[in-house]
């Protein structure tokens, strides 16, 4: 009995077809970026187990620090796929099958990314794991969070091997079973926020329905990158014609997200609501926003409009700088939640009354995030050795 | 069914921080500027010498308001914050993941976590010290030389606290939140 008796994976794939692939200079330089990283994650994770949360420069005060916004960023990532790969295979868009099960095999990546290092970021995950089934606690948008992203990988998984075993059937069931409830699971991580009303920034309906627009955003992003590695940026036909259709989506999207965050400070300045007012002026200020509105946004949107989506080779540029302007996103998110202080009074002598909570993450974070995603690129590299992700028919 | 609270004559402080000391001693708190269950913040002295204003130098005691609609409770995903039998809003270090989102939640910065347990923790009004010994008194209360604090049953009617609450006009902080706090500043 041999694993490929259940999973067809490629015949030639082996531990020597994973090292062997073509030595030019963009592929060892990716290599040593992947090797680079894993090893930082190796480092990140020995310093924190050693010292726990110490190693992070998260406070009493900014609880939630760099890996909050990584495990968003993969997250967000995944759903994206989710929803780039539902279009072909779960909605039936003939045009969007030939990149389902890449981005379905990519959104396994990304959740696994993202749960290894939120692992490194809650400070219990064994006792996650028991107490979340032993004492649900029902009314935490945390819970539902989790517990739906567990669903979620699962579903994503078995449709993936549907997928492989060109079942389409039973792959379309557990494909829109598993955007479902992918939708709902991260929509609820914008709950996590939208529920907070000790933070007026944050709090409303805002981010539970602006997460599942960026996510379809970072999707689209990330299908230009795959492809653009699949096909070395020499694009056939079929791929052009995905891609256009892929790029007029993404303009319209983008032109949403736009108006969205548009509104979104308006209303936050505008509305004059003590402890959002001013935290939105603040981030006005911020370079970081204006990183996430010119990579994300601005630049991407104009490229695309530029020539209507044709020249695929420019859109995944656009979209590398992109994914630079979504992890801004997330980590704005993140920290702009946390801006204002709680405590507006000081609390010890020849200390002044704090203004605004600062924060930069520690090296031990920062090793752990790039580990995230050195740890996503190599499982995604061993996927296209281990499995034809290729539209097969 | 008990349902404790405590009022705070605040304009009584002197913020000779007796009290934290006391908390410190009594609950075992770490030493460290971060690790406090309670504290008292200081208002800054308005205008220029010497017009100094001294209305405003006010020093305001503070801790867990023990909400009875308590944010950290709701968004906790293991239930390791809880109310006890005496409303109480409680951590079960057990069960504590530390996922941080009670810290976020908490609209009063109430929440901290224990280098101990490396868990989160947050008053409890010494439930399971000095009340668990049946004593009447938090160690805050006990040990405040100008009587800022009243710990008591609101429920029952004869209690001190309920006296002054009858008596006396208060407000709790960040009402507009809808938390109902059981902290409650008398003026």
């Amino acid at each position: 009995m041999k694993i490929r008796d259940y999973i067809p994976m490629r015949e030639d794939f082996s531990i020597k077809s994973l090292l062997s692939f073509e030595k030019t200079a963009v592929n060892i330089l990716l290599a040593a970026v992947i090797l680079g990283f894993l090893a930082l994650f190796v480092v990140g994770v020995a310093i924190y187990l050693q010292h726990g949360h110490h190693a992070y420069n998260v406070t009493r005060e900014h609880p939630w620090g760099l890996l909050i916004g990584v495990y968003i960023f993969f997250v967000v990532s995944s759903t994206g796929l989710c929803i780039v790969g539902s279009l072909g295979d779960v909605f039936g868009f003939k045009d969007y099958m030939m990149i389902s099960k890449r981005a379905i095999f990519g959104s396994i990546v990304t959740i696994v990314a993202g749960f290894a290092v939120i692992a490194f970021e809650i400070g219990h995950p064994v006792t996650m794991l028991i107490y979340n089934v032993v004492s649900p606690g029902l009314t935490s948008a945390i819970w539902w969070m989790g517990t739906l992203y567990g669903l979620y990988l699962t579903f994503m998984i078995v449709e993936f091997y549907f997928l492989l075993n060109n079942k389409m059937k039973k792959a379309r069931i557990f494909g829109l079973t598993g955007l479902l409830v992918g939708l709902a699971a991260h929509s609820n991580l914008g709950g996590v926020f939208g529920f907070l009303n000790a933070r007026q920034i944050s709090n409303g309906v805002y981010y539970p329905t602006y997460f599942i627009l960026t996510a379809f955003i970072t999707g689209i992003f990330i299908a230009f990158i795959m492809f653009g590695f699949r096909y070395k940026l020499n694009f056939p036909e079929n791929a052009k014609k995905l891609l256009m259709g892929l790029a007029k989506i993404q303009a319209l999207l983008i032109s949403i997200l736009i108006f969205f965050v548009t509104w979104k400070m308006l209303t936050d300045i505008y509305g004059g609501m003590p402890n959002r007012a001013e935290v939105a002026i603040h981030i006005l200020g911020s370079w970081t926003f204006w990183a996430e509105v010119f990579l994300a946004m601005l630049i991407p949107l104009f490229l695309i409009i530029k020539d209507m989506g044709r020249n695929p080779i420019v859109l995944f540029w656009a979209s590398m700088g992109g994914m630079i302007g979504i992890f801004f996103m997330r980590y704005n998110l993140v920290h702009d939640t946390q801006l204002k202080p709680l405590q507006m009074l000081k609390l010890k002598e020849y200390q002044l009354a704090p203004q605004w909570i600062e924060y930069f993450p520690s090296s031990t974070e920062i090793m752990i995030s790039l580990g995230g995603l050195g740890l996503c690129m190599l499982l995604y590299y061993i996927g296209t050795k281990a499995f034809n992700l290729d539209e097969t028919h | 069914m008990a349902r404790y609270g405590m009022a705070l004559d605040y304009k009584s402080c002197i913020n000779c921080k007796a009290c934290e000391t006391a908390c410190k001693e009594e609950n075992g708190i770490l030493m460290g500027a971060d690790s406090h269950r309670i504290w008292v913040g200081t208002g800054e002295i308005e205008g220029q010498y010497p017009m100094l204003d001294i209305v405003s130098n006010t020093f305001y005691p503070s801790q867990c308001q023990h909400c009875e609609e308590a944010p950290c409770e709701e968004v906790c995903p293991t239930q390791a914050t809880y109310y006890d039998e005496g409303g109480i809003v409680r951590v079960d270090p057990e069960k504590c993941i530390l996922c941080s989102y009670c810290m976020n939640a908490c609209p009063y910065d109430a929440r901290y976590v224990d280098n101990r347990t490396m868990t989160v923790d947050k008053c409890n009004f010494c439930a399971d010290t000095r009340l668990a010994r049946g004593e009447t008194t938090t160690a805050c209360q006990n040990t405040c030389p100008t009587k800022v604090r009243i710990f008591g049953d609101l429920d029952d009617p004869n209690s001190e606290i309920s006296e002054v609450l009858r008596t006396r006009e208060h407000f709790s902080l960040k009402a507009n939140l809808g938390t109902k706090p059981k902290l409650f500043y008398l003026t």
